[in-house]
């Protein structure tokens, strides 16, 4: 009932010449199945009746997993939330649309379906892409399939108290205290060469251009801190991002950032590269250049609203990045109500930035309950 | 509930030890919760397999067509010899080797290794029959393919079954290539000269005993391991 009003969730991924592209799925699916204890595992395009999609349920849990290239955190939201909305009403209760729930009789909106990066990609310069080589977290990689999970909820009022305290927003606060982690982490593992410890951290576009797509229409920043320079403490870390933030995330940076993605994309020479070739490239680039570019990746979902009538069935949400291709852990937040979870997730044995993460947050005067599917060693 | 005595953080009640430190929780007064559900599920998911039914259709079409055309070929026009029957072989063959990704979820490699071995001695059986010379299938070429057949899966095993070192691979690597030059040049030399005298294939003995006992000497020696790791940065 829900996916009819998602085309472009209603998809299988197909190859072509020179590129993979997008084609409608009509096949049977995608089925509800009960959840597993390490969710997004790597999607085969032919497993799944080719559904680039996931739904999960577990006790009182509904879990949607959703390929990357389908959409970003904010379009799989808008799915979840009009997914759930139907499920309630299909129980009986009586949920208006509005607040992210889409009225799933309507047919689709053209501006739901565009490719907004080539709408507002205007600038007539783009930005460097390269970042340098940022610390690499390194650690004792679990089997294959294996995505360790460790949650942390934290009531909303007292981290906003904290984070105002310093000045700053709660994704600054954040943002600092992860940097802060890496950076004991690196000082422990006395490095000979110290690196900058930088995040790759999603912007959401939407809040910056009048855009309604449900597609990807995200560009990354990438907030450092270089030990090199000497030691910063945790007020100094704090004032780097905050003053970054500002900088850096406005219109007209991120339509340069657009642009240089954008330009890849267009460039003639580029398209009629054949894919084995570009999928050759785009792996060795990604593995050898991009991943090392930053020490961890950070996405912050913000807070999440929903239709009052739905607020009694639902208790918090939980957003988990993908598994990493190399050894880092990787953070992603989300708020609803007074409930903020932080999870994190790897593929390695060790806890270290975690530890350090949490441990920080304590020391700040913030309660932090902790969840995990880790099995602890005895 | 319980909180961790080293982090400070509440725990979940189901949880025996704190995630982040792994620091054991005695709380006399909430024993670790059992019955209720955990937050995670415990079953662990597997990737649906993927049917390759059309990948096999097409590759069984391509290899038979092939060989049923050159058949008629042979048959009607170009009539030298039992060409053939080169095609027919090496189709099956090929197909053979095609199996692990016609069945990916069925097979394990070292039956696949089992059945390449099989499908070339079989192959260089059809050569033999349709030459037959001075004995050379029975005296070289079946002695070569059981042995480096059985050599890969010793090998096989060592990198995929058990948990062995990179070295310790490497030295039986290396072991198994000095095994099958050695054991070549015998074949070849018992059939052609009816003794055998160790020549070329000595060389490369050498070498790989050489650097068998280097491999072995760094395995055995834990403090000459760990300086090695050093200095290569591993």
């Amino acid at each position: 009932m829900t996916l009819c009003r998602f085309p472009t969730f209603q998809v299988a991924i197909r190859k072509g010449l020179f590129w993979r592209y997008l084609e409608p799925n009509h096949r049977p699916g995608p089925y509800v199945q009960p959840d597993i204890g390490n969710p997004c595992m790597p999607m085969h395009f032919k497993a799944n009746n080719r559904y680039l999609i996931r739904i999960y349920y577990y006790e009182k849990r509904i879990s949607l997993e959703v390929f990357h290239s389908l959409s970003d955190g904010t379009g799989a939201l808008y799915f979840l939330k009009t997914m759930t909305a139907v499920y309630l009403r299909l129980l009986g209760h009586e949920i208006p649309n509005g607040e992210g729930v889409l009225d799933i009789t309507e047919t689709p909106k053209p501006e739901e379906l565009e490719d907004a990066y080539l709408r507002y990609a205007s600038s007539k310069i783009g930005r460097p892409r390269s970042q340098g080589n940022a610390y690499r977290v390194r650690g004792t990689k679990e089997p294959f399939y294996t995505l360790n999970i460790i949650c942390g909820v934290i009531p909303v009022d007292k981290i906003r108290v904290v984070s105002k305290g310093y000045g700053v927003t709660i994704t600054e606060y954040l943002n600092a205290v992860l940097l802060y982690a890496l950076l004991q982490k690196q000082k422990s593992e006395r490095p000979f060469h110290e690196r900058p410890v930088t995040l790759a951290m999603p912007v959401n576009l939407r809040s910056f251009f009048p855009s309604e797509t449900l597609r990807n229409f995200i560009s990354m920043v990438y907030p450092s801190i270089d030990p090199r320079m000497g030691d910063y403490t945790f007020e100094e870390i704090l004032q780097h991002v905050h003053n970054y933030m500002r900088y850096y995330i406005n219109p007209k940076f991120l339509n340069a950032d657009i642009v240089t993605n954008a330009s890849v994309q267009q460039n003639p020479f580029i398209r009629i590269v054949p894919l084995f070739l570009k999928d050759f490239t785009v792996r060795r680039f990604y593995t050898h250049v991009q991943d090392g570019q930053s020490s961890a990746g950070l996405t912050n979902v913000g807070l999440i609203k929903l239709p009052k009538e739905m607020g009694p069935f639902v208790e918090r949400f939980d957003v988990l990045m993908g598994q990493p291709f190399s050894a880092r852990t990787n953070c992603a937040i989300v708020s609803y109500q007074n409930i903020l979870t932080v999870n994190f997730t790897s593929s390695i044995k060790e806890t270290d930035i975690e530890r350090y993460f949490f441990r920080k947050l304590v020391q700040d005067g913030i309660p932090v309950k902790i969840e995990t599917n880790r099995k602890m060693e005895e | 509930m319980s909180y961790c005595v080293n982090c400070g953080v509440e725990l979940d009640a189901t949880a025996a030890a704190c995630p982040l430190c792994n620091t054991k929780v005695y709380n006399p007064n909430q024993p670790v919760a059992t019955e209720v559900p955990t937050p995670y599920p415990t079953v662990k998911g597997a990737v649906e397999p993927v049917k390759a039914k059309e990948f096999t259709i097409l590759m069984t079409i391509i290899l038979l067509t092939t060989a049923v055309v050159c058949v008629l070929l042979n048959v009607f026009t170009i009539q030298i010899g039992r060409w053939s029957l080169y095609v027919v072989g090496i189709c099956a063959m090929l197909w053979v080797f095609f199996i692990p990704l016609f069945f990916p979820e069925k097979t394990s490699i070292y039956t696949n290794l089992a059945l390449n071995g099989l499908s070339i001695a079989l192959f260089l059986a059809l050569v033999s029959w349709l030459h037959p010379n001075n004995n050379w299938y029975e005296h070289i070429a079946l002695p070569i393919v059981i042995l480096g057949t059985l050599l890969l899966e010793i090998i096989f095993i060592f990198v995929f079954m058990l948990k062995s070192s990179m070295i310790v691979k490497a030295a039986v690597s290396m072991a198994a290539i000095a095994v099958i030059c050695v054991a070549t040049e015998m074949v070849i030399d018992l059939h052609l000269r009816g003794y055998f005298y160790l020549r070329w294939s000595a060389i490369v003995l050498t070498c790989c005993v050489v650097i068998d006992i280097i491999l072995m000497t760094i395995y055995l020696q834990e403090g000459l391991r760990a300086e090695i790791r050093r200095r290569m940065h591993f």
